[in-house]
């Protein structure tokens, strides 16, 4: 599949938090796309096409916000799209606003997603509306105790895990939880809120955008020339599988494995340990990172944790994952995805400030969504060939 | 393809939003409490209502540009609308209408209470009737009439700034009632637990499935199965409630996988009934409990556990 090269060239977000009020729904997408847009150094009018992502409607119950936001987002007179793939829709945002440049239809695209959860309530949402409702957390639960049996992992890994982005979003001015007092103490200690995770074990609800500018190979060669470093994509993939069907296994579903083969056979990587410098997961509950790392090929089957346990995801370990905080510390539901792209872009870029991984010249960012049943995942570089192919 | 359908059920959500208006509608909010209506200036223009960016060029406008404009205005077209609906700002026949007030270069959307169709022209002067209790909200103008004289004057001001808006979302359904689920309804009215059995990958789904996800294939009353009403309590989670709007829970309950017996189906995500959430475990022997025409639950057999490692896994 041949396409044309495409670069992150500008990132903005907002400040997350609990509740955005001092700022309209567009005040907020407006935040995040303007800071992306001074990053790329452009012009409202410098923007081909816009694409927007969130998650349902019924979060905030705005219907069509992609009408509705067009002026905030300067999208007049341009064509305006909107993407929907439950939690992973972020993420697919971005890559759709790729494909627009990669495709070569558009030369310079603007990728916007938010969640302005304060507005709503996600749990109602997510019941459609009827009491007695899962939430994320009661239908991700026993996914996590087959994770636990299955690996044989001792049960403080997934509090680690916890610890550990709690302390990466303190070094993240956008973060939204800043824990400075998080110990694997103090984890163990909070409540029990969807057995068997803890209610620090669990993202918050947060109010937050993120936007993206993606230009061409001449956009991108113009910004290194002017010194302000591009991300390449060097793959895009999207999965998804049916929710349920006998003999599913939503721990290592077929559709993260597949997503993950397809992504990497397009960026050149045979060994992602050893080939991806560091990673940005969607870790919404603290046992998605071994899970992860063991369905996209990072670690082997049953051995994820002990990539935790050892240190390894760690900031300053051997592979660092989650390096922003991730959702565990941000969660604006429709933008946690596209914040995970943006993140191993600015990685990449050398932008990442505090949590920025020395050297890190590749990196993946991912999603998933739905009853992990939606993926969604790029591999960003420093380079349009960081392998010498 | 749409699967044929065995009539239909109503269905409403509801559920109370907030807004949150940000500097400029805002402001136009809160001067609607205190009978003042704001535009802003754009250029050479005013807008009213007013608008955070140029819808043109995105660029940010000066928001405190505000400007009063009206309280009069031009109708430049309208609509009449002769049976309101309960969403309707009146609840008599009235028109709606675009209304350039006076001072402003675009019109705001709004009704017109003119009695009659015969009362309405393009052109026609009109002014607002205020509501004497305000809240900052569009409907502080109960509606727009004829003239030139706003009516219900007041001195009453708000007294903080509006910055905050209630928004009750009430949405309607009707839902399509599939024939299978029309079918897995009588069975269970009748205390059968049906499954629908794929003629192509022999998995079994519940009664109420329209296709197998696995090869399309469109389940039918000819892959009815009858299952065994016991099964085995393969994994679960113990969820402390959220407290919400129309949540129904107080107490930490518990949700269960149940693998039915002689079949690979699992049904997700079941109540338990006479098993206290401190002994929900993998592995437990279960039978099924009716209620009135739907499962209630599952209540121990007090048979052994079943002692699988594999059995947590299976989730689905
Ligand atoms: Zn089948």
């Amino acid at each position: 599949m041949s396409h044309q090269p495409c670069a992150v060239v500008g990132v903005g977000q907002t400040h997350h938090k609990t509740r955005r009020w001092d700022v309209s729904l567009g005040g907020l997408v407006r935040e995040a796309a303007t800071r992306a847009l001074e990053d790329a150094q452009m012009d409202w009018s410098d923007i081909d096409a816009v694409v927007l992502g969130k998650a349902p409607d019924l979060f905030e119950g705005v219907m069509k916000p992609e009408l509705y936001l067009t002026d905030a987002l300067g999208a007049h007179g341009k064509p305006m799209f909107r993407v929907h793939t439950a939690g992973s829709v972020g993420a697919t945002t971005g890559i759709v606003a790729a494909h627009h440049v990669e495709t070569g239809r558009h030369k310079r695209v603007l990728a916007v997603a938010y969640q302005k959860q304060s507005e709503g309530n996600a749990q109602f949402a997510l019941g459609s509306g009827r009491g007695g409702s899962l939430g994320a957390g009661g239908a991700f639960a026993p996914y996590m105790r087959s994770y636990i049996a299955r690996s044989g992992s001792p049960l403080d890994i997934g509090p680690m895990v916890a610890v550990k982005d709690r302390l990466n979003a303190l070094k993240n001015p956008y973060a939204h939880l800043k824990l400075t007092d998080i110990s694997l103490e103090k984890v163990k200690e909070s409540p029990m809120m969807w057995e068997p995770v803890r209610y620090l074990e669990s993202c918050p609800s947060s109010d937050g955008a993120c936007a993206v500018v993606l230009t061409d190979e001449e956009g991108g060669k113009a910004a290194a020339a002017a010194g302000r470093a591009p991300a390449w994509i060097l793959g895009t993939a999207v999965r998804s599988e049916p929710s349920t069907f006998p003999g599913r296994d939503p721990v290592t579903p077929q559709g993260a494995f597949d997503c993950a083969d397809d992504l990497y056979r397009q960026a050149g990587i045979t060994n992602p340990r050893e080939q991806l410098d560091c990673a940005e997961l969607y870790v919404p509950f603290s046992w998605y990172e071994p899970m992860w790392l063991e369905a996209h090929r990072i670690a082997e089957k049953g051995r994820g944790w002990k990539m935790v346990e050892s240190g390894e995801t760690a900031l300053d370990g051997d592979f660092p994952v989650n390096m922003s905080g991730g959702v565990l510390s941000s969660n604006p539901i429709g933008a946690s995805g596209l914040l995970r792209l943006a993140e191993a872009a600015l990685q990449v870029r050398g932008m990442a400030g505090e949590h920025q991984v020395d050297g890190a010249k590749v990196a993946l960012g991912q999603a998933y969504g739905a009853a992990a049943q939606y993926f969604s995942m790029w591999v960003v570089a420093s380079s349009l060939d960081p392998f010498g192919r | 393809m749409t699967a044929p359908s065995a009539g239909t059920v109503e269905m409403t959500i509801r559920f109370p939003y907030k807004r949150s208006l940000g500097p400029v509608i805002g402001a136009f909010m809160t001067g609607l409490a205190g009978q003042q209506i704001l535009g802003i200036r754009n250029g050479s223009e005013v807008m009213c209502p007013p608008l955070e960016w140029d819808p043109k060029t995105g660029k940010e406008l000066d928001h405190g540009a505000l400007v009063e404009v009206g309280p009069a205005g031009t109708v430049v077209s309208w609509t009449w609308v002769p049976k309101p609906s309960a969403q309707h700002p009146l609840d008599k026949p009235f028109a709606l209408a675009l209304i350039r007030l006076d001072g402003a270069d675009t019109a705001l959307t709004h009704a017109v209470d003119a009695g009659s169709i015969d009362a309405m022209s393009t052109g026609m002067r009109v002014a607002p009737r205020w509501k004497a209790e305000r809240q900052g909200h569009i409907t502080d103008i109960e509606a727009f009439v004829p003239g030139e004289d706003p009516q219900g004057l007041d001195d009453s001001r708000p007294e903080e700034p509006v910055t905050m808006m209630p928004y009750n979302a009430e949405i309607p359904y009707t839902l399509p009632i599939a024939v299978n689920t029309a079918r897995n309804a009588v069975a269970l009215k009748e205390k059968r637990l049906i499954g629908l059995r794929c003629p192509v990958c022999s998995r079994t789904y519940a009664g109420e499935r329209g296709f197998c996800p696995i090869d399309t294939t469109a389940l039918t009353a000819e892959h009815e199965v009858q299952l065994p009403q016991t099964g085995t309590l393969t994994n679960y989670t113990i969820i402390t409630p959220v407290q919400y709007p129309g949540q129904t829970e107080t107490e930490p309950f518990a949700r269960c996988m149940i693998l039915v017996d002689d079949s690979d189906l699992v049904i997700g995500y079941q109540p338990v009934i006479d098993l206290p959430v401190e002994q929900v475990r993998v592995g437990v022997r279960v039978k099924l409990v009716w209620g009135d025409g739907d499962i209630e639950g599952w209540q121990p057999t007090g048979e052994p556990d079943v002692d699988d490692p594999d059995l947590v896994n299976r989730i689905y």
